[in-house]
């Protein structure tokens, strides 16, 4: 099988999974991922779809806590905007750091009038002119001498384990791309080694100056700066100069390694409700094109082509330009990076989990309109929320979910996605099924949380957990006799578990498991989980969390 | 007999299983045992000497024995004699002697020897079929009532087969198949005894089963409740040995030891792998069952207490980290500070 068919058949796989919610910023390199097709290229999309959910390693921090009924729309790709169907399980769709796409052959979008303008095509040949418009063939022109393809390969042998595009930053030869392009390089130095090739065939060894691992970027230059010096360099869009939605922008790179390549889209704003600062670029992006500049008509830097979703058209990311420029400032002057950067990787990790937790304490909890709790759920500004009940037919427990995720993860390598927080709750309601098989059934529901094993980059999680009452009022009827239950504290199970990371020192994976024990026909548990947060974080986390149950304040004063 | 006081000793000839396949009387000292036919007691085995041992009262008035002309010796109470060598048959204790000549087991007794006092036996089992048969009726129940808590209200009959049809079932397989087993040992098939050791056995099994979690969660102790399950084991193994012990009932220290090292080695076993993986000794990282409102008895403590733990959680963790940092740089791995 060519490298080509698995790729596409792997991108198709991926293409279709619904709930992939995805992750702006983590593309995966996709070559060992791609090994996981092994289904031919003919087989119906749908098929490669499911088969293909678990192969990409999508992780899935939130487990079905309730048994969710099987009966589910079987294509949740239906309306991307009605939410994920089964649940909201996220699905870091595929980086475009290298291969795994769709082959512009078998994209869907052909028959589409995004194909006109959106489609990938092979400019270097300029067969399909047509889908090219002038100014693409003149961007494509201007920006070729500072167009790049950066490899990572072993170091002992010449086959590439990842590639993605770059592309010259000023006149000395400073080139950028995307941390996941060279993330193996910058965690194994002594296995690998950067090259780069640029469109007009020229090749040389590059060395690792800095990165940003949170905003997917990393700043490289030739070991013979000689060779791309004097080429001039991409010009960054001034901030002052906002582009209008919907503007012609031209983003490079060469996809799937198999040349480079213009794909016209429009600018469309910031992604919204997104954590960190994200392009919305609606066009084809293709693995292989991670770390290429997205330009505006007149060849100045717009964004950097990161990543894409697989479950739509044409939605498309951009790392913006404001992180590109003060990594350039920061890092033009540094010594090439050449033992393993987890320290580093740790100290922006750290920076960005301070930052997170101090935004996600800062807001409020919303209601989550139960009548009897107070049950936390987060303001979407930069998270998402989908809900789901049980079917209304059912004789069992009725019950109703909510999962919040945050749609931004920070990518550190294949196996290991952080800095995102996710707020879950279930409520169930067992008036159907009577107390002795709700407490059956709620304390299963307990048990099936998965808190994580040993594994390579995370110990096995460690827990703490007791009964805990939380929102007493203190108000108390004559006789010193509670007025109501709701007076004394509601009583919680809490159960809070960490996981430490091996080499990301005092980064840990917080998870918070909560079941209320006051009722015996009803109850709420939640799951609150944050990835890649110290200590001091979980803890204040934790307490955040923990304050936001309650009872509801009573509706009539007395009853 | 027609003089019992004629009689000095008793040679009994027993089979692998240690019944006596015939008895004789020994009623004068010398005593000769061999294959030749001119011995007093002739054993028709291939590896006994014509003339293999002979019992004979010594100068003293001591009854000795004398390994002849062998070359497979014998055994004397477990210990091996020579050709040639003499030992004083005397023990004192009123048991018997046991000798192994070539495959050929004999007990001998002795009429000088003090005879031991009776034994007393196991008291008799009830042969009344009423105790197992009320606590089968309660151990179908407590099936039922944990199939109708598995089923949801309205659940079709058929749904309710297996358990009420397939628990029974299992439970006579059960007892068949350790009654065969007992019939290769034995001359009995024992189902019913196997019937009246399991019942009372599975009774507890399900009962600790259903009940210790809710009593370890109402009192709010994880340590009783990661008991759970190796109590489960326990009591299964427990069962078994009862089931060992009809079937081979003059072995029981076997039995123990063979049960009790079986359990040191599954369990050494199982914790290795759990700890591996888990990093503790039990696989469920948290107390799962949910104690009843009525039953919560446990108390509640504040949020920031649990908070507060988490500190000596995050140094624990700390540690293993450091740990690893040490297995790998012990692997050859690339250091990753």
């Amino acid at each position: 099988m060519t490298r080509l068919q698995r790729m596409g058949v792997w991108v198709a796989g991926i293409g279709i999974t619904a709930a992939a919610l995805t992750a702006l910023t983590l593309p995966t390199a996709a070559t060992n991922a791609a090994t996981n097709a092994a289904t031919p290229a003919a087989e119906p999309r749908e098929a490669a779809a499911t088969g293909k959910l678990l192969g990409a390693g999508a992780q899935q921090p939130l487990k079905a806590a309730a048994s969710p009924p099987a009966n589910l729309p079987a294509n949740p790709l239906v309306n991307p905007a009605s939410g994920p169907a089964p649940r909201p399980s996220l699905n870091p769709s595929p980086g475009l750091s290298s291969g795994p796409t769709v082959p512009p052959s078998s994209a869907p979008a052909a028959a589409d009038t995004g194909a006109v303008t959106g489609a990938v095509t092979g400019a270097v040949t300029g067969a399909d002119t047509g889908a090219v418009t002038g100014a693409g063939q003149r961007i494509y022109e201007r920006t070729r001498p500072l167009l790049l393809q950066v490899r990572t390969l072993l170091k002992t042998q010449d086959s590439q384990s990842s590639v993605g595009s770059g592309f010259v930053v000023d006149s000395s030869g400073l080139l950028v791309t995307n941390y996941h392009v060279v993330s193996q390089y910058a965690l194994q130095p002594s296995r690998h080694r950067l090259v780069y090739a640029s469109a007009d065939g020229k090749q040389g060894a590059l060395e690792l100056l800095a990165f940003d691992v949170v905003h997917d970027l990393a700043l490289l230059r030739p070991v013979d700066p000689a060779a791309l010096a004097g080429r001039g360099a991409v010009a960054i869009r001034p901030e002052i100069e906002p582009l209008a939605r919907g503007a012609r922008i031209y983003s490079l790179g060469n996809p799937l390694d198999v040349g480079f390549a213009v794909a016209e889209g429009s600018y469309n704003g910031q992604v919204e409700r997104n954590f960190l600062d994200t392009l919305f670029f609606g066009g084809s992006l293709s693995a292989g094109m991670s770390g290429g500049p997205a330009l505006d008509d007149q060849g100045r830097l717009v964004g950097v082509n990161v990543a894409a979703r697989r479950d739509g058209e044409q939605v498309s990311f951009l790392v913006p330009a404001a992180p590109v420029s003060s990594l350039i400032a920061r890092g033009r002057s540094a010594k090439p990076i050449t033992s393993p950067a987890w320290p580093e990787i740790g100290r922006q990790l750290m920076q960005h989990e301070a930052a997170l937790t101090q935004r996600f304490i800062a807001q409020p909890w919303r209601e989550a309109g139960h009548p009897d709790y107070r049950i936390p759920v987060p303001q979407e500004t930069f998270m998402r929320c989908w809900g789901r009940g049980s079917p209304q037919a059912a004789r069992g427990l009725q019950f109703e979910r909510s999962d919040c995720e945050m749609t931004s993860r920070i990518f550190v390598n294949n196996s290991l996605l952080t800095g995102f927080v996710t707020v879950r709750h279930e409520t169930y309601d067992g008036s159907r099924i009577g107390a002795l098989r709700f407490a059956d059934r709620y304390s299963d529901s307990f048990r099936n949380e998965a808190i994580g094993f040993d594994e390579r980059n995370r110990t096995a999680a460690q827990c703490v957990e007791d009964t805990v009452g939380v929102g007493a009022t203190g108000a108390t009827g004559a006789r010193g006799a509670p007025k109501d239950r709701r007076a004394a504290a509601l009583p919680l199970k809490v159960v809070v578990c960490l996981r430490a990371y091996k080499k990301l020192e005092g980064l840990h994976d917080l998870t918070v498991l909560v079941a209320t024990l006051d009722q015996t026909q009803a109850g709420v548990q939640g799951r609150f989980d944050a990835y890649g947060v110290s200590l001091a974080s979980a803890q204040r986390l934790t307490q955040h969390y923990l304050d936001g149950f309650a009872w509801t304040a009573p509706k009539t004063v007395s009853r | 007999m027609d003089r019992p006081e004629d009689r000095l000793a008793l040679i009994e000839v027993l089979d692998r299983d240690g019944r006596c396949l015939r008895a004789l009387d020994v009623l004068a000292w010398p005593f000769s045992i061999g294959r030749a036919l001119d011995q007093h007691l002739v054993l028709d085995d291939d590896f006994v000497a014509p003339a293999h041992v002979s019992l004979h009262i010594d100068g003293q008035g001591a009854l000795q024995l004398q390994v002849g002309n062998t070359v497979n010796g014998v055994e004397l109470q477990g210990q091996a004699l020579a050709a040639g060598a003499m030992r004083p048959l005397d023990t004192g204790d009123g048991r018997a002697l046991d000798l192994q000549l070539g495959h050929t087991r004999l007990r001998l007794r002795l009429r000088s020897q003090p005879l031991a006092a009776e034994q007393r036996l196991p008291p008799r089992a009830s042969t009344t079929l009423w105790a197992p048969l009320s606590i089968g009726l309660a151990l179908l129940a407590l099936t039922g009532l944990g199939h109708w808590i598995n089923l949801d209200p309205g659940a079709d009959i058929t749904d309710w087969l297996p358990a009420l049809v397939a628990a029974p079932f299992v439970v006579l397989g059960w007892c068949t198949l350790w009654a065969l087993l007992t019939r290769l040992f034995q001359q009995h098939f024992q189902f019913l005894r196997h019937l009246r050791v399991l019942l009372p056995w599975l009774l507890a099994l399900s009962l600790s089963a259903a009940l210790l979690p809710q009593i370890a969660a109402a009192l709010a102790w994880p340590l009783l409740w990661r008991l759970s399950d190796p109590l489960q084991v326990l009591l299964m193994a427990g069962l078994i040995s009862q089931h060992l012990l009809v079937a081979l009932p003059r072995h029981p220290r076997r039995v123990y030891a063979g049960l009790l090292s079986a359990l040191l080695g599954f369990g050494a076993l199982s914790l290795t792998f759990v700890h591996r993986s888990a990093d503790r000794l039990s696989r469920a990282p948290y107390m799962s069952t949910l104690p009843q409102p009525a039953w919560n008895w446990g108390g509640a403590v504040s949020g920031s207490v649990l908070v507060q733990e988490l500190a000596p959680l995050a140094s624990q963790l700390a540690e293993r980290v450091k740990k690893a940092k040490a297995e790998e740089a012990a692997n050859g791995e690339e250091p990753s500070d």
